[in-house]
């Protein structure tokens, strides 16, 4: 019965969703039969649109992975954005600090120093919210604002390339780059370090006592309290891991794209990384699957744009709303669900 | 003509029937009780009764006419009040406050409160319901509250009172006091319904009673016309079988459990006062104690939930004061909590991981640094098999287990490894009476085994039955420590209470 309610849930969500694009593309002017099949067209219809799905899933599963092992311990992690910021910076100061290391050792320590640094950014609220119970959603936003505007400061001082006017940082070498996976595309290895971290989380979240430990004490920690599971310990390990898992999505942003510090590599890809776990229901795999389809979306609303003339904005519109119809789900739907069975 | 008349009230939550054709009827001027065990469904009728659920069949007479109240306020405009079992007052208002709250007074919205004063005093003196309306709310002890809450309907001109378990909080005397009250007010021509469980009152202050079972009407008997013997069998569908508890064996040499002038201070408040305690290997040492005496405090303290602030706890020849919590069930300490929701629990994982829940560190449910799904099945299947654990899969989350079972699911963790001593509060709380008494022989099994057992328990006839010895708690200090022999109620009562009488039972 529980499963009927949750089918029919989301079959009236996705119904409400495609009412809402259809009436969006008509209020635009636009023609809905040439706007849907360009959508498609730009996901399915070429190699590389497929394959930009993939760069764009990357740092959302990653920071996704991240956010969701933060909120099955009850840590809510807002600040996957900052952290993967944080990343980006571990990766430019090691690739300029020791440029002549080997490639295989170089992305290795980058992914490791990307690790920790995202872990710092984030256990930092994870310590103020363990010790003194400070809102740890509060100061992962505030924190957010730090580190991009640490960038800020760092490209236009200490990291800036000196021959160029810009601020950004100078190229990093060439043995800090990810592999390209299926040239001409920008398909790149974090994919895989991605795909490798999803199953890194499963194991360590479902496997192992400690993960055991760290969901139990999300469910219910004063119970874990009176059975002798150290709360304290369990939420800044879980802090450290999700900003960790952040952190890795912004090296790969700069070994596998951009390769030098610059402002703005992420496009709020921390915030989304929230929606994906939410969609994912904070599993890894649904994780995956939520930041394949969300990148999915945008990619097929760049293509609708190009061929249609419907502004990319809707993308956005289409994902707050179905993150609202999904929160309010249950009380929504449960009700008329109800109705329906009862008549 | 009576007072109320319910007639074949039918009431399902989610499929499952809570009330089936369940008839009730209370004349003018009578104490009625409705008896029955946790979850007979009692509590559901007269929730139905009061508008807070609404029933699914059936029809309530109230005066001659039909009524189905969609809320308690429309109750309360028919002068029907319900006490609740947890009490529904502001703590840091006053008692005059509380009892006007949400009632347009004369002058509103500025009341003129000397007058509302006097006419509280008034209803409390007609009916020896005695309490200081201007006291603050939270200065008030639990029996005083519930006067409190009693005045809030005679306030409110109610001529049916409904009580929830009124006695559950209350020292012996606070009782007694109670049914004066409960008297006064039918001679007044109120009526009250009173739910409870417990046989002995039922016996000393009803007119009539209507016994439910499993949602259904067993029987209304006159309480002149019956015995707690018939009562019994009719509540629970056979004769309560009395508790044989043999003498304890001869004690293993040395204490089990030992604490040496123990306190707890917490923001500046000192909540348990020196506590000095022994418990001897092969005995239960029972806590009798009101409610809200200190008992979690102690109980957390023994266990390293809290920290206790001065003193010393030994468990054989070892000190505890430092040990983290892990250490301490480490060393051979089980819990059972009061509140197995919130402290023993965790709802939404299955059974494997509950009673995982202490173990899952150990070695034998660990291969190659991943927990052994396999292992841990086998030994959940176990439990549920020697502890008769009832559920539809191992897999099944411990939330949709009856209380009785998720308590069973408690003792198989916390007694497992032969613990050398268990701290049990409150072990048969909300538990209907047939998991009650497994638990009650459980608790006595470990004692032959020579287990010392510790428990606190705010029904004193548990602790009586139970227990080698008896020590009673007040506000956080154990005011005595007597041998469980010929032991003399109004004294333990008198203790509860807080008042040192000159005169001392047996002393160990």
């Amino acid at each position: 019965m529980n499963r009927f309610r949750d089918a029919l849930g989301f079959l009236a969500i996705a119904a409400i969703l495609l009412l809402i694009s259809v009436l969006l593309i008509l209020a635009v002017g636009s023609d809905v039969t040439k706007a849907f099949s360009s959508f498609l067209r730009g996901i399915f219809g070429s190699f590389y649109g497929f394959s930009e799905v993939l760069v764009r899933a990357t740092p959302l599963i990653l920071a996704g992975l991240g956010v969701a092992v933060g909120f099955r311990t009850g840590f809510v992690n807002i600040g996957a954005e900052g952290q993967i910021y944080l990343g980006a910076i571990a990766i430019t100061v090691l690739g300029l600090a020791a440029p002549g290391l080997p490639p295989v050792l170089m992305v290795g320590l980058a992914i490791l120093l990307g690790f920790v640094f995202g872990g710092i950014w984030s256990v930092v609220p994870g310590i103020l919210k363990a010790r003194f119970g400070i809102s740890e959603v509060i100061n992962t936003i505030m924190l957010n604002y730090i580190a991009l505007n640490l960038v800020g400061v760092l490209v236009r001082t200490w990291l800036k390339d000196p021959s160029y006017p810009y601020p950004m940082s100078p190229m990093l070498p060439a043995a800090a780059s990810y592999p390209e996976l299926l040239s001409p595309t920008r398909l790149h290895a974090g994919f895989l370090v991605a795909l490798a971290a999803a199953v890194a989380v499963y194991v360590l979240v479902f496997r192992t006592p400690t993960g055991f430990e760290m969901r139990a004490v999300g469910l219910n920690s004063r119970a874990c309290h009176c059975a002798g599971i150290p709360v304290y310990k369990n939420i800044v390990l879980s802090a450290f891991i999700s900003g960790g898992l952040a952190g890795i999505a912004g090296v790969g942003e700069i070994a596998g794209l951009h390769h030098r510090l610059i402002e703005g590599i992420s496009p709020g890809y921390g915030y989304i990384a929230i929606i994906v776990s939410l969609l994912g229901q904070n599993h890894p795999l649904g994780v995956v699957v939520a930041a394949l389809g969300v990148s999915a979306l945008h990619v097929g609303s760049l293509s609708m744009q190009r061929a249609a003339g419907v502004p990319t904005s809707i993308a956005s519109i289409i994902m707050g709303t179905l993150v609202v119809l999904i929160l309010a789900r249950k009380s929504l739907f449960g009700s008329t669900v109800k109705l329906v069975r009862e008549n | 003509m009576p007072l109320l008349c319910m007639r074949n009230i039918d009431k399902a939550f989610f499929g499952k029937p809570a009330n089936l054709q369940v008839c009730l009827e209370v004349q003018h001027n009578e104490i009625h009780a409705l008896l029955g065990e946790n979850g007979a469904g009692k509590t559901t009728l007269m929730n139905m009764l009061y508008g807070i659920y609404q029933r699914d069949a059936g029809e309530i007479l109230y005066d001659g006419q039909n009524v189905a109240f969609s809320s308690p306020k429309d109750a309360i405009a028919h002068r029907i009040g319900m006490v609740h079992q947890h009490f529904t007052l502001v703590p840091t208002l006053t008692v005059s406050q509380n009892i006007t709250l949400g009632l347009k007074s004369p002058g509103h919205p500025f009341p003129r409160r000397r007058d509302l004063n006097q006419q509280i005093q008034e209803i409390s003196q007609r009916y020896s319901l005695e309490v200081d309306p201007t006291a603050l709310v939270s200065t008030l002890s639990v029996g005083e509250q519930q006067r409190v809450e009693i005045i809030k309907l005679l306030y409110r001109d109610a001529r049916l009172l409904i009580l929830d378990e009124p006695t559950a909080v209350l020292t012996p005397q606070e009782s007694e006091s109670l049914f004066v009250v409960l008297r006064r007010l039918r001679e007044e021509g109120h009526s009250v319904i009173i739910i409870t469980h417990r046989i002995p009152e039922v016996m000393s202050i009803t007119d009539t009673v209507t016994i439910l079972r499993d949602g259904r009407n067993v029987a209304t008997v006159k309480t002149s016309e019956t015995s707690e013997q018939e009562l019994a069998r009719f509540m629970i569908g056979r004769a309560l079988e009395p508790i044989g508890r043999s003498a304890a064996p001869p004690s293993c040499a040395g204490t089990a459990l030992q604490l040496s002038e123990v306190t707890l201070v917490e923001h500046g408040r000192s909540k348990l006062g020196p506590v000095s305690l022994c418990v001897d290997p092969g005995k239960i040492l029972g806590i009798a104690g009101v409610d809200g005496n200190g008992q979690k405090e102690l109980a957390e303290v023994i266990l390293g939930i809290r920290r206790h602030s001065a003193g010393s706890i030994l468990l054989g020849d070892a000190v505890l004061d430092a040990l983290g919590v892990m250490e301490r069930k480490n060393l051979g300490i089980g819990y059972i909590s009061d509140d197995r929701h919130h402290d023993s629990l965790v709802l939404d994982m299955d059974l494997m991981d509950n009673l995982l829940l202490k173990t899952h560190t150990e070695k034998r449910f660990i291969t190659h640094g991943l927990l052994d799904r396999k292992k841990i099945r086998q030994d959940t299947a176990r439990a549920v098999d020697a502890y008769h654990i009832k559920t539809s899969a191992l897999e099944c989350p411990i939330r949709y287990l009856s209380g009785g079972n998720q308590q069973k699911l408690i003792l198989a963790r916390e007694m497992a490894g032969q613990p050398r001593c268990i701290i049990a509060f409150q072990p048969t709380r909300g538990l209907d009476i047939g998991a009650s008494e497994f638990v009650h022989q459980e608790l006595l099994r470990l004692r032959d085994a020579g287990c010392a057992i510790l428990m606190l328990s705010a029904d004193l006839e548990e602790v009586l039955d139970l227990s080698d010895h008896i020590a009673v708690i007040h506000k956080g200090e154990i005011m005595d420590v007597l041998v469980n022999q010929d032991i003399d109620l109004t004294y333990i009562g008198l203790l509860m209470a807080g008042k040192r009488g000159d005169e001392r039972g047996a002393v160990v």
